[in-house]
């Protein structure tokens, strides 16, 4: 199961205005050797509520340290909080790194990586280019980089010395959405037409062997249509998503609207091991979520509603299990539910889990 | 065209979900089950199998039943890895249901699952010796290969990856599920009892969700096919599979 791990914070560095690189050690327990291109999850207390972030590494496999880039993002608590507050000395928790944001490494290959990227979406893929372009001497990586305009580029710096170190072997194009270039092609946003211009007239698309995309929702369907219109199959193109509605944005949102409609959320009371809580929840998390959110020690194991750990009693209000393979239909009518599948449709609820 | 887009827009233009901090809720618990269905099929089929690997009539077959157990149990481990990702505990779901429970043999055809576990149905019933289990995994082999087409497309990538790299075992499980049957055969055994048992209970296991829940699940990249369209799908591979051993 996963387990989170204390982390000191030794290094916070401004690589733009609104980003920092967080380098960290960790300090006893958890395996945190990663592979290029995963992330870690972050566990952080803020304002009395858990919030759960994940964010990719950006160091390369061969560099020794450990290293996450986390860009504030309008009205996101935990990234707010890194820019702002985060020093060293301090310690995070994190999950040991997770992901399958990569391919297999191999020194004898020689291949041809192209990397797309969406602003902060450029940490994952720093990671597997560096990695890359240590690893395997016979490679070469092309790398599309999209930000609104120069002075929201992170790495750009450190791309420019890649490029030196690694002569020939990587190319960055940077396509700004507001700065206009020299060149026009290099104007806008990577889109499907985007990706089109530049497979006409920069990028050798027919040698590419594997691609890598990060970035928000729109750039990845776009530049996917794109790769898989000039033959690339699903298995040669890897995808990790920067959603642009992390979920403490989206909640962020619930929150302001529940002052307009009260029926997004509800009053939820909660009894366990002999101590009653309350607290405010959205009716689009499970029991369950909303009850770890509110860092009660809620038992579960599969979240699946198959092994039946997470089962509790409605004792008052109304909710909607949308799955039940583990409880008996009588134990259903005594208003058992299980709190993984469980949603609520009124607007309060008592939920006893020691019955 | 803006930074922004509703997770269920960006699900039905075909868009991939790539950890589990980005999976909405519902979204979620569907995943789960898919996954949850998968591990459990696994190991329960794994389970199954190890109990005939003894009845192998010769070194030969005892390898490759015992392949089988291993690989399928190491399939059940690669995306049981992934439902830890989302908080399942991995340790204890293993160890938490008896994979190899089997219902009576003389139990009739049906969707039914067991009531503790998320194992399609058809691994609820047991094996009866060694050309039973053979035809067992022919049958069932061919409609796991039909499932995990249809799986490697799923809109949650690291599944969709885990999956891609599991067909060939699977494919090739099936692959020795026919060498085996073409043995027996050549030694005069008769498996017409067998084809007859398990032919229903595999076709059992493609059964049709509700079409509203389906629209959802197409919606969200989870599901593409119908079941009556992979059951035809398997029911042809099964055909050609009899034709080829020359069982009719």
């Amino acid at each position: 199961m996963a387990r989170f791990h204390p982390l000191t914070v030794t290094e916070v560095r401004k690589t733009i205005r609104d980003a920092v690189v967080v380098t960290l050690k960790p300090e006893d327990g958890g395996d945190f050797n990663f592979t290029q291109g995963q992330y870690l999850t972050f566990r952080q207390m803020l304002d009395g509520t858990e919030l759960r972030r994940s964010y990719s590494i950006c160091s390369g496999t061969d560099e020794g340290v450990l290293q996450v880039g986390v860009k504030r993002v309008d009205g996101g608590a935990f990234s707010t909080w890194a820019n702002d507050t985060l020093a060293p000395g301090m310690v995070l928790e994190a999950m040991a790194p997770m992901g399958s944001f990569h391919t297999p490494i191999m020194p004898e290959q020689g291949l041809n990586y192209l990397g797309f990227a969406g602003g902060s979406g450029i940490t994952p893929v720093l990671s597997i280019l560096k990695t890359v372009l240590a690893r395997e001497p016979a490679s070469t990586f092309t790398l599309v980089y999209a930000n609104r305009g120069v002075n929201t580029i992170m790495f750009r710096e450190e791309l420019e010395d890649l490029k030196n170190l690694h002569m020939g072997r990587l190319s960055v194009i940077h396509v700004l959405e507001s700065d206009a270039q020299d060149i026009d092609l290099f104007t806008g946003r990577v889109d499907a037409a985007k990706c089109e211009a530049l497979f006409a007239h920069w990028i050798d698309i027919d040698s590419v062997d594997t691609a890598f995309i990060c970035g928000p929702e729109p750039m990845m369907l776009g530049i996917a249509s794109a790769l898989r219109a000039h033959g690339l199959s699903d298995a040669q193109i890897k995808f990790e998503l920067f959603a642009s509605a992390q979920p403490d944005r989206l909640a962020r949102k619930v929150l302001n609207a529940a002052g307009t409609s009260a029926a997004k959320s509800t009053r939820a009371t909660v009894t366990m091991d002999g101590a009653a809580r309350g607290f405010t929840m959205d009716k689009e998390k499970s029991l369950l979520d909303a009850a770890l959110e509110n860092a009660l020690d809620a038992p579960f194991a599969c979240k699946a509603g198959v092994c039946s750990t997470c089962k509790c009693r409605v004792l008052e209000g109304e909710v909607e299990m949308v799955a039940n393979h583990a409880l008996e239909d009588y134990e259903v009518e005594q208003g058992y539910v299980l709190a993984c599948q469980s949603y609520p449709l009124s607007d309060s609820i008592v939920i006893d889990y020691d019955q | 065209m803006s930074d922004e887009m509703n997770i269920a827009d960006y699900l039905a233009q075909g868009g991939r979900l790539t950890n589990p901090t980005n999976v909405p809720a519902r979204y979620r618990a569907e995943l789960m089950k898919i996954m949850a269905t998968f591990v459990d099929s696994e190991l329960a089929g794994a389970a199954g199998f190890a109990d005939v690997i003894n009845a192998g009539p010769g070194i030969k077959e005892r390898i490759a039943a015992a392949r089988i157990v291993l690989e399928k149990t190491d399939n059940a481990d690669r995306v049981l890895r992934l439902m830890g990702e989302f908080g399942a505990n991995t340790d204890r779901y293993a160890n938490h249901h008896p994979w190899s429970d089997r219902l009576p043999r003389d139990t009739g055809p049906g969707t039914r699952r067991s009531a503790h576990d998320m194992r399609l149905s058809v691994l609820n019933y047991p094996l009866n010796g060694w050309a039973d289990a053979v035809v067992m995994n022919l049958c069932m082999g061919l409609g796991v290969c039909v499932q995990l087409e249809e799986l490697v497309k799923v809109s949650y990538q690291p599944l969709a990856e885990a999956i891609r790299g599991i067909l060939p075992a699977e494919r090739h499980h099936a692959e020795l599920a026919e060498e085996g049957l073409v043995r027996l055969l050549a030694e005069g055994a008769d498996l017409t009892g067998s084809l007859a048992y398990w032919h229903p209970r595999v076709a059992a296991m493609f059964g049709d969700v509700a079409a509203d829940r389906m629209a959802q699940l197409r919606a969200w990249g989870l599901r593409d096919r119908g079941g009556a369209d992979l059951q035809a799908e398997w029911q042809e591979r099964f055909d050609q599979a009899l034709i080829r051993l020359g069982v009719t």
